[in-house]
């Protein structure tokens, strides 16, 4: 099958790339029309995407591999490129999709702003390293764009930075997701360090990895495993890593939903699916990878149920809904991983998308001060409750598939772990209920002008979100228990999903339950009352409305013991290094000055330096031969 | 032994040729021209000359080439083996041509009547000096080097005055004829003393006769190198013996400086490889202790000037003097790969010589070229004229950071690369104190080049007049600063190829 698309998989990060280069080029002038030029930017990139994504279904394509020697460092080969895979095309189209659409959006939403222009620099800038870290064709490539999009998060999250609080998140996410980035780094130095020929490749992985070859010792292989797994958890806000993602929140929407939801947090998920063979390899570090994953789903879930800012219940369940993919990872299933990060793409950048829709529209976060909106935003109510229900898991919606196809895994692997994902399940409708519920039906609480004001969105705004709420409905029907060619064309063959009644039955049930639970409590009927929890049991709400202290605990544990130790080593770095650092200043300078001394515009004193300079050299050098 | 030049050997001197033609053509044309017409169209002449000669040279190239591949020895010894054509000195002709031509283009745009009266002789004396640049890194023997060093020097003593009515450029000729006189004196006397050991100029007799002498002359050899490597270290104004060129630079008109700066310092150092490999790789074992005396004077040399260099350039404050202190530490740069053992681990010492003057061309000439524009319009060379640079020609701005870039050695730039592969070799080699001074001046660097930068980001740049770019000049900055970045991120191809024509059994150690 020829691969005419897949050549010109370059192009797609570098359309967004130049836009990225024109829009800061021109500067600040371009607030109007640098979303436009971005969007067609990200529109190009989409339609190349897909053009590959629609050559590799429709035969059994091979695999492109486009690289060239990068550069040489002693004896060791150094190479960058692209390969197109499946896989690769897939999350490509994905990304494209998402960040068209989110491009699209956010002319709306950031009009008016004086920094526009700036902020699509960024998130072409994003795109475009996103699209790279989907391409690259080894791990040293894909680190450098893991940074890049790293990069971009923080100065997106911090865009606002005349707000404190956008300030010291975007640090946080930096900071803590840094940790997760060393593990990395040590993962691929040590990769680099034993792999024969210093091959960090994919292809060369598969070989060492996938084969059994016996050439890493297991030890070695668990070590490499839990490490990259540790800069996985760190991008996808997995748990103990995950608190940077909830305040990551105070950037615009429109990064949330593109950055925060859709695409660079699921590339800690990618980056396991891309070395899975490594996974594959240390059955403990798989181990490892389901436990985090089950217990992050349910850990992110129940706190879900106690906030009140609508960004940060979308917040945390995007780190729960993360989690079951690493869940499915840690199962031994890539496809079902693949698969919900595919559907969650959709409807959680939609979720977001008509939340962005709603506070544009109200102006606060705090879903106490809402309700009733249903009836003022009719298009955000209606896609809403859509990507709500796909994310709950009711059928026929996306989000039931794919989470079944989890859920379905998890069974057949360890049954406990279905049960945790199966409550975390139930608490994802849960929140869900009561998220919709409080911002769309009842009455308004909120001040009475504030709800006169309220109106629907533009069009530019409604339309990205009508088009993903199609995809939150459609797009599980890929892959059902029907009807499953996903599985064999995402692995090559072989792992086909087993449709489990027990899974399916069992996800409706809780999902129903979640929402019908959710439906008498904020359902406006009074048939049990909201403080139900909060009035017997207080401090188990404040447990969860405070995030089980987790952050209380790092500050206490990492922040404060650091500021003390960084104080000492100030003290240390004004003293002696400072000190250091003048003593060699001043003697270059010294040294700079005696030079002037002796430039001092007379050509005889220039003839008498240089024949006093010969002879010591002379003397230096030869003189001590004849001594 | 006597050769006569017959029609054959004269397709191997054609690039010399054809400069020479075209000076003669163009002086004519010079005296001709009616006073009213402009002598800009003599530049162009220049150039296209100057390209011209490129040609050939590249089809010398060429021809080598294809001997190689037949399986012959990829040199050609012109005139009894006073001439070589090899690759050695094709890549460096080059290096020399493509700087020439692009600092011709560069004045094209910018020397104006007013400031050089006599503009027609300034277009066509270049292309005699750039013969001797040719001739020094194309001589086999010491004497043809030394006229084309003599050719060199001469053409650029009238170079640095010819802004005829300005004080400060007799003052800098005056300087450097001076300076030049004594740097060749110095290089005669010690080719002399080597002449006296050997019995021969020709270097490939002169590095088969040395092992042998050595018993005898040990104390005369000594004399021979020092005298010549003092001499040469005048002419690349290595630290110590630097202190003429921030003065001459500073006099000269800047598309001399920039002139002096690459070619005439490129040529000095083709020079120096030539006379180093060819004869002072002798007697190895117990009686190495000479040549490692030799080599290890270079290396000092070179550090020298990597410190003293960047040090001056620290606290000042004139443009030009800045560029000429930071070409003394670019020269130090420059020697390190020759200074190194030239043992197999270290047989690379050609390409990272090359890489670094390729990429060393690009940024002086684009820095200077940028020079140029700035000064021009706010009528000094201080540092402070390029404040605010960024809000009144932020293209200019980018390029000269891209420039900067490269002279401070930063990634993803050609100097960047170039440092880096020096600094690999010297660890390589095991001469970690010259790694150290190449790192520690380095990073002082950064904050040379960075005041640069500072000037044109962090300063109001409000009551400074507006930047006229001219397309000649504008093209040789982009030209420049392009090619400093695409030397960074594509730096291995230029490695293969310049290995892959080099080679120093042919280059240097066959006869």
């Amino acid at each position: 099958m020829a691969t005419v698309f897949s050549q010109y998989a370059w192009l797609v990060p570098a359309f967004p790339l130049a836009a990225f280069a024109v829009l800061t080029a021109m500067g600040r002038q371009q607030n109007r029309t640098g979303g436009w030029i971005a969007t067609i930017a990200s529109l190009a990139s989409f339609v190349v995407a897909l053009l590959i994504l629609i050559e590799r279904m429709s035969g059994n394509a091979d695999d492109y591999n486009g690289s060239f020697d990068w550069l040489r460092v002693g004896g060791t080969q150094l190479t960058a490129g692209y390969e197109v895979t499946n896989l690769t095309s897939l999350m490509m189209a994905i990304v494209t999709f998402v960040s068209l659409l989110v491009n699209l959006y956010s002319i709306g939403y950031m009009k008016g702003d004086d920094r526009a222009a700036v902020f699509f620099a960024y998130v072409s800038l994003f795109v475009s390293s996103m699209l790279g870290l989907t391409l690259s064709d080894n791990l040293l490539i894909m680190y450098v764009c893991w940074e890049l999009v790293g990069v971009c998060s923080f100065l997106l999250i911090g865009f606002w930075f005349q707000k404190p609080e956008a300030r010291a998140a975007a640090k946080k996410a930096f900071i803590v997701t840094r940790i997760g980035d060393l593990g990395l780094l040590i993962a691929i130095l040590l990769l680099f360090w034993y792999m024969p020929g210093h091959a960090l490749d994919f292809s060369s992985l598969h070989n060492v990895f996938g084969t059994q070859s016996g050439l890493i010792s297991t030890s070695l292989t668990t070590l490499i495993a839990l490490l990259i797994f540790l800069g996985a958890a760190g991008k996808s806000g997995q748990f103990p890593l995950h608190v940077w993602l909830p305040d990551a929140m105070e950037g615009p929407t429109p990064i949330s939903a593109l950055i925060h939801a859709a695409t660079m947090v699921a590339a800690g998920v990618f980056l396991v699916v891309r070395t899975f063979d490594i996974f594959a390899a240390a059955p403990a570090a798989m181990d490892t990878v389901a436990i985090v994953g089950a217990f992050t789903a349910i850990f992110a879930a129940t706190i879900g149920l106690a906030q009140n800012d609508i960004k940060r219940v979308l917040a945390f369940s995007t780190v729960s809904q993360l989690g079951y993919m690493m869940l499915a990872l840690g199962v031994g299933s890539t496809t079902a991983a693949m698969f919900h990060l595919f559907t969650h793409a959709f409807f959680k950048a939609l979720l977001f998308l008509a939340a962005g829709s709603v506070i544009h529209a109200v102006h606060t976060q705090d879903i106490r001060e809402m309700g009733g909106l249903g009836r003022r935003m009719k298009t955000t109510a209606w896609t809403f409750g859509i990507g709500a229900l796909a994310l709950s898991g009711i059928p026929p919606l996306s989000g039931f598939w794919s989470k079944d196809a989890i859920l379905g895994a998890a069974l057949d692997d360890r049954p406990w772990l279905f049960v945790v994902g199966a409550v975390a399940a139930f608490f994802t409708a849960l929140y869900m209920a009561r998220l919709f519920l409080l911002v769309f039906a009842g009455k308004p609480r909120g001040s009475a002008e504030a709800y006169a004001h309220a109106k629907e969105s533009p069009a530019v705004m409604t339309v990205p979100l009508v088009v993903l709420a199609v995809l939150a409905v459609a797009a599980g029907f890929v892959m059902t228990p029907f009807q499953d060619w996903l599985g064999p064309w995402l692995s090559g063959g072989g792992e086909k999903e087993d449709a489990n009644g027990v899974a399916i039955v069992v996800s409706i049930v809780v999902s129903l339950l979640g929402i019908g639970l959710g439906w008498l409590i904020y359902g406006g009927r009074g048939a049990v009352r909201p403080d139900v929890v909060s009035s017997r049991l207080p401090w188990l709400a404040r447990l969860l409305e405070r995030k089980y202290y987790v952050d209380e605990l790092y500050d206490l544990l990492f922040v404060k013991s650091l500021g003390r130790l960084g104080q000492g080593l100030r003290f240390f770095d004004e003293v002696v290094v400072d000190g250091a650092v003048r003593l060699a200043g001043s003697a270059v300078s010294a040294l700079g000055r005696a030079n002037t001394r002796l430039q001092n515009g007379q050509v005889q004193t220039y003839g008498l330096v240089a024949i006093i300079a010969a002879v010591i050299l002379v003397l230096a050098i030869a003189g001590r031969r004849f001594w | 032994m006597i050769t006569t030049l017959t029609w054959s050997d004269s397709w191997y001197l054609a690039p010399e040729i054809v400069l020479a033609a075209f000076t003669i053509a163009l002086a004519v044309l010079d005296l001709a021209l009616p006073r009213r017409v402009g002598r800009d169209v003599i530049g162009w002449g220049a150039l296209v000359g100057l390209v011209l000669a490129g040609v050939f040279v590249c089809w010398h190239i060429h021809d080598l080439n294809v001997w190689k591949d037949a399986g012959k020895d990829a040199f050609r010894n012109v005139l009894g083996g006073s001439w070589r054509v090899d690759n050695f000195g094709n890549l460096l002709k080059l290096a020399f041509l493509g700087a020439t031509a692009l600092i011709v283009l560069a004045s094209l745009g910018t020397v104006r009547d007013r400031e050089v009266p006599i503009k027609g002789e300034f277009y066509y004396l270049i292309l005699p000096a750039v013969i001797g640049a040719m001739a020094m890194s194309s001589s086999g023997d010491m004497l043809t080097m030394y006229v084309g060093m003599e050719l060199l020097s001469i053409t650029t003593y009238v170079l640095v005055a010819v802004r005829k009515k300005s004080g400060q450029s007799a003052e800098a000729a005056f300087k450097y004829v001076v300076t030049g006189g004594t740097a060749s004196a110095f290089v005669l006397y010690g080719m002399s003393f080597l002449y006296g050991v050997t019995g021969t100029t020709h270097l490939a007799s002169i590095g088969q006769a040395l092992p042998g002498a050595l018993a005898d002359y040990r104390a005369m050899i000594y004399v021979a190198f020092f005298l010549m490597i003092v001499g040469f270290a005048l002419k690349l104004a290595l630290a110590p013996f630097h202190a003429w060129a921030p003065d001459v630079y500073q006099g000269a008109p800047t598309p001399v400086t920039a002139f002096l700066a690459v070619v005439a310092k490129g040529a000095a150092m083709a020079m120096v490889y030539r006379i180093f490999l060819n004869t002072a790789q002798f007697a190895t074992g117990d009686d190495s202790q000479v040549r490692d005396d030799l080599f290890l004077a270079l290396g000092v040399l070179a550090a020298a000037a990597m410190i003293v260099g960047i040090a001056g350039a620290l606290k000042q404050q004139n443009a030009k003097r800045l560029l000429a202190l930071s070409g003394v530490a670019n020269a130090g740069i420059l020697l390190v790969p020759l200074s190194l053992d030239l043992t197999n681990l270290h047989s690379s010492l050609f390409s990272e010589f090359v890489y670094y003057l390729a990429a060393y061309v690009l940024m002086n000439i684009g820095a200077l070229a940028v020079l140029t524009l700035v000064s021009r319009s706010s009528g000094h060379e201080q540092l402070s004229a390029f404040a605010g640079l960024y809000h009144r020609a932020p293209w200019t701005a980018a390029a000269m950071t891209a420039l900067l870039c490269s002279l401070a050695g930063l990634p993803i730039t050609a100097g960047f690369y170039g440092k880096l592969y020096i600094l690999f070799a010297t660890v390589q080699t095991g001469e970690y104190w010259l790694a150290a001074i190449l790192l520690g001046t380095t990073v002082v660097s950064y904050y040379v080049y960075f005041s640069f930068i500072r000037q044109m980001y962090m300063r109001g740049g409000e009551n400074e007049p507006s930047v006229r770019m001219t397309i000649p000049t504008g093209v040789v900055i982009w030209v420049c600063a392009a090619g400093s970045v695409a030397l960074g991120i594509f730096p291995k191809p230029v490695l293969d190829w310049v290995d892959g024509l080099f080679s120093l059994t042919t280059d240097f150690l066959a006869r």
